[in-house]
């Protein structure tokens, strides 16, 4: 009897402590917060954050670039190191442009078809070689390879040093836990971030593209080389122990082996990244068909952008089903292996073969009259919506006027809100927030995020793009809550969303502005619609697939008690897939977030635009206190909504 | 041969073996008060689990010596340590006299090279390689060229009984197939000793009996020495030459079959054989009698390894007592009284004279006396399948 009333006690106790920990939580920080508030705003009146607490690092940051730009040509960590890399770089993209471009469209075409054959099958080679004419017929060819020069060298090297630093990871258990936190938050960091920091060593140009690529696509593929090398079976490994392997054995024969479908997923994510990566980056000097796009959205030439749009969105889509296709391709039965590696050297020779034909007869470039102009027919059609469609329909309004209507009353209030609040119990929101849902550790580094923000000097225009992302992230929970619930509910839906899906998680953030600019114009608002759009597949796919893995046996009993869907629903699926809800609001945040900024190339104002003027009047000072407040933030936001088993759980 | 056996260096000679898990593990086997602990205490008191405790036995050359317990028992922790794939925290451990834990990094790995291969529950076998490549595979990593070790391969390969089934991939195999694999690849290096850990309990009961008679058939034909862990008691009596009955970490039970069912050494071991169909397990040897003045001369004869159910059939087919002979002469006989109380088990309290109840306790070696079974034989005619235990073990 004692033996049993002990447990029993202990379980009872134990609600009764979290809830009072919560509890404890929240008191405590109610505590400090009765003690420091008063005096704060006492001492510092105001809402916005006061101007004693802040540290101007404009001048030390102007100076700093000063002196790179003028020791750029003479300094030694700039002869000797800097300078290596940037030419090795060079020469690399040129190289391979080089060769794409002798190659001529015939041969890489071929190629591509070819390789997507050998590695994916017969439709997706068919695929690859329509997605490739199609960007010749539009007109892009030359920056559809300098794109994809660019791409090449990024991704090997992304590869590269994702692959080392994996690997290191994978074997290590202390670089493990170095590695992991710094990559966790790599991942989370918006693109844009990671583009001043580059510039201010490389100056625009094409190494700096390159190298903030490598820095952004290189952490999915450590993070999966590492999660491939740790999560090999155990028992495989015993096995392989138990024969007596040497530890290189084991690895060679056996761990990487094993880790095959991470590796080649981390290629994919590498390779998606880089291409997302090296599209933003023409604006930092990147050309190609980003740069043909940035130049048409800064003249709002839809058409234009639209024409090295929808290559940009091909080539997204081949390289994703190419390379996700090598992944998911299981290694079948040896009768096929034979003949798939004697099919390299046919599928070379075969290139070589129509290059060199095309060459003989002179027709390497693409041939003029096979261009199709799709941006005056766009530019029309845009016209004509902007005539017809912007405002004054009757009954539902013009999208220039739901565009206005959110402005007004969504964004502005929310801003107004923001910024009405004063700047101390921002903090003290963002960490009871943090606190509640995550650790201390986490909620600490919130509020230091958020304070940091501060002392940079950028509070106003920070708390700006929050509140775009506030009300991004409200629309996109509301759409993608429904539809994640919809498509859970019903296998048809989950069917019809699938390809759409697909499609719009591979496409890269840049592609999303086109189209809001062609239906909303510039500001604010299309900068937030671009971020629901991007945003909105992700939460869609958690929320499906978090209420699908509910556990079947939990949703019977509840029928079997005659529950009806609704209460199936309230009562069972979504508080047992409360932790994919979870994740998919920390995913809707950063994605979020990420296209936030971005939206400052489209009026989207606040730090994007910080960023973006300061790339544009050579003022790094500017760029890179925003770009700082912009990883300042993205923590905040990342840890303010980490619920505390993410990272245990954080797996693809 | 018995006497011949008995000389022989054991194949693995364990001694006072520990393993704990745990913050300073190497304390509690060096302080006996900490050794005494039970579990539960132990962990409250070190945060240690000692999950094999001071466990000594040999296995003989050409035996099938089976570790058996519930699961948690410490026995496959207790079979990891035997080449050192869990470094145990004290005792010795010899290989043909040779000291397993003195070994270097180079001389461990020849160990599990070529001397002792392991047959794991979930098999272990590399996906991405056909079945013949995994068979090879032992042979790969030691070092030895394509060609001779495919040839090596195949003919392992059929003797597992996968002829044609080569190319395939284990991810296109039955689990059985698959186990097959497991035990190609370990009979592929050629091993002195064969390790099974829980070989056949990830599978189906049909094929779990294919298998086991698949490994008594291997044994007999090769007579390699064995070392099977295993929960389940039928498959225990089924295989072992030789029973450890293992419990908490340590050896509760130490002897044949028939000494395991007939004698149980505590509580927990009678309550584990109860359901044991006893008549398929004892001997003949066990349950006879001295023979009384003219009976040594007729009624049917038996031999003294026949299980007592065999005995029960001619004994009511003649209506008589049978002899129990060997070698032409009476050791003794069974008349239905003795059979049945074996069966009862209420025989115990008067054994014959010559027969050999060397019950061993916990830890301690069996007696000299104790009959060593031949690799090929008396084992193996219990052809006994008997019906599994009521309390199965995985539920107790």
């Amino acid at each position: 009897m004692a033996t049993l009333s002990v447990p029993t006690s202990a379980r009872t106790a134990k609600p009764r402590v979290l809830k009072s920990r919560a509890a404890g939580k929240l008191l405590l920080l109610a505590l400090v917060a009765a003690v420091l508030a008063p005096w704060a705003a006492t001492r510092w009146p105001g809402a916005a954050w006061p101007h004693e607490l802040t540290v101007s690092l404009a001048k030390p940051l102007a100076s700093a670039s000063n002196w790179i730009i003028d020791n750029r040509d003479s300094h030694p960590l700039f002869l000797y190191f800097f300078g290596y890399v940037s030419n090795a770089v060079v020469l690399c993209v040129r190289a391979v442009y080089l060769t794409l471009l002798a190659a001529g469209w015939t041969g890489v075409t071929a190629l591509g078809a070819l390789v997507a054959w050998r590695v994916a099958g017969a439709r997706l080679a068919a695929g690859t070689a329509i997605a490739l004419l199609t960007c010749g017929a539009l007109g892009m060819w030359v920056p559809t390879m300098q794109t994809l020069a660019l791409m090449v060298v990024a991704v090997l090297a992304s590869v590269a040093v994702g692959a080392l630093l994996g690997l290191a990871a994978g074997l290590s258990d202390r670089l493990d836990r170095a590695l992991r936190p710094v990559l966790d938050t790599m991942q989370v960091l918006p693109a844009f971030a990671y583009l001043l920091p580059v510039v201010l060593v490389f100056g625009i140009g094409v190494p700096a593209a390159v190298l903030a690529t490598v820095v952004y696509a290189a952490p999915p593929m450590a993070r999966l080389t590492a999660l491939g090398l740790r999560g090999a079976d155990p028992e495989v490994l015993e096995a392989v122990e138990s024969l007596g392997a040497t530890r290189r054995q084991r690895l060679l024969t056996a761990r990487i082996p094993l880790a095959r479908g991470e590796l080649l997923l981390g290629l994919n994510q590498t390779i998606m990244m880089a291409l997302s990566m090296a599209v933003i980056a023409s604006v930092i000097g990147a050309g190609g068909l980003g740069d043909r796009v940035y130049q048409a959205l800064a003249s709002v030439d839809v058409g234009q952008a639209l024409a090295a749009g929808i290559p940009i969105v091909l080539l997204a889509i081949v390289l994703d089903r190419v390379t996700g296709a090598a992944g998911s391709a299981k290694p079948a039965g040896t009768g096929q292996t034979p003949s798939r590696t004697v099919g390299w050297p046919y599928a070379l020779a075969v290139t070589v073969a129509v290059a060199l034909v095309t060459r003989l007869l002179g027709r390497l470039d693409w041939p003029s009259g096979l261009t199709l102009d799709i941006a005056e027919p766009v530019d029309h059609a845009v016209d004509w919506m902007t005539g017809h469609l912007y405002s004054g329909v009757p009954v539902v309004g013009g999208t220039a006027d739901w565009a206005g209507h959110f402005t007004t009353w969504a964004l502005d209030p929310v801003r107004s809100g923001l910024q009405w609040l004063p700047w101390w119990s921002v903090l003290l929101i963002v960490a009871a927030l943090a606190w509640s849902i995550g650790t201390w550790r986490s909620a600490s580094t919130a509020v230091l995020a958020m304070a940091a923000i501060g002392v940079l000097g950028v509070w106003g225009p920070a708390l700006d793009t929050l509140s775009q992302v506030l009300a991004a992230v409200a629309v996109t929970l509301v759409l993608g809550f429904a539809t994640g619930i919809a498509a859970a509910r019903s296998d048809r839906v989950e069917r019809a969303l699938r390809p759409v899906l697909d499609v719009f998680q591979t496409m890269p953030q840049f592609v999303y502005l086109i189209p809001v600019v062609a239906l909303f114009g510039v500001g604010r608002a299309p900068a937030v619609a671009a971020a629901v759009v991007y945003a909105l597949p992700a939460v869609v796919r958690i929320t499906t697939q978090g209420l699908r893995q509910v556990d079947p046996a939990a949703l019977e009993s509840a029928r079997s008690l005659g529950a009806t869907g609704r209460q199936q629903l309230w009562q069972v699926q979504l508080p047992l897939a409360r932790r994919s809800l979870l994740l998919a609001l920390n995913q809707g945040v950063v994605l979020v977030l990420a296209v936030v900024i971005i939206g400052g190339l489209v009026g989207g104002g606040a730090l994007g635009y910080n960023v973006a003027f300061g790339l544009a009047q050579g003022d790094l000072a500017t760029g890179l206190v925003a770009g700082a407040a912009i990883v300042c933030l993205g923590l905040m936001l990342d840890r303010v909504t980490q619920p505390t088993e993410r990272r245990a759980k954080k797996g693809a | 041969m018995s006497t011949a056996t008995a000389t022989q260096t054991p194949v693995f000679s364990v001694s006072g073996l520990w393993k704990v898990f745990g913050p300073k593990p190497e304390r509690i086997p060096a302080d006996p008060e900490l050794g005494a602990l039970d579990p539960a205490d132990l962990r409250a008191r070190t945060g240690c689990t000692a999950a094999v405790r001071d466990v000594s036995f040999d296995v003989r050359k050409g035996e099938v010596f089976v570790v058996m317990g519930l699961s948690g028992s410490g026995k496959s922790t207790l079979v990891r340590c035997l080449t050192r794939l869990i470094e145990p925290t004290a005792g010795t451990i010899a290989i043909d006299g040779e000291d397993v834990r003195a070994m270097d990094k180079a001389r461990l790995r020849e160990l599990r090279r070529h001397r002792a291969a392991m047959v794991f529950q979930h098999f272990g076998l590399l996906p991405h390689r056909s079945v013949i490549d995994n068979v090879a595979y032992g042979l790969e990593i030691q070092g030895i060229g394509k060609a001779e070790r495919r040839e090596r391969a195949a003919e392992v390969v059929d003797k597992v009984g996968l002829a044609g089934m080569e190319h395939r991939r284990p991810a296109q195999l039955s689990g059985g197939q698959r186990q097959r694999v497991g035990l190609a690849r370990a009979l592929a290096v050629d091993p002195e000793v064969l390790l099974f850990d829980e070989p056949f309990s990830a599978l189906d009961p049909l094929i779990r009996r294919d298998m086991q008679d698949e490994v008594a058939r291997l044994h007999r034909e090769e007579g390699r020495t064995m070392v099977f862990i295993t929960h389940d008691l039928t498959e225990a009596l089924k295989l072992g030459d030789r029973i450890a009955l293992m419990r908490d970490g340590k050896v509760v039970q130490l002897g044949t079959p028939e000494e395991i069912v007939g004698s149980p050494a505590d509580d927990y071991v009678r309550e584990f054989v109860r359901d044991v169909p006893r008549e398929q397990v004892m001997t003949a040897r066990t349950a006879m009698r001295p023979a009384a003045p003219g009976e040594a001369a007729e009624g049917p004869a038996i031999a003294p390894e026949a299980t007592v159910s065999e005995a029960i059939e001619a004994v009511a087919r003649s209506g008589e007592p049978a002899r129990v002979m060997a070698e032409g002469k009476c050791l003794g006989v069974v008349d239905h009284e003795r059979l049945l109380g074996v069966v009862a088990g209420v025989a115990a309290d008067t054994p014959a004279a010559d027969t050999t109840d060397a019950v061993v306790a916990a830890g301690g070696r069996t007696a000299e006396a104790t009959p060593v079974p031949q690799p090929a034989a008396p084992g193996k005619h219990r052809q006994a399948t008997p019906p599994a235990p009521r309390t199965s073990p995985e539920d107790v």
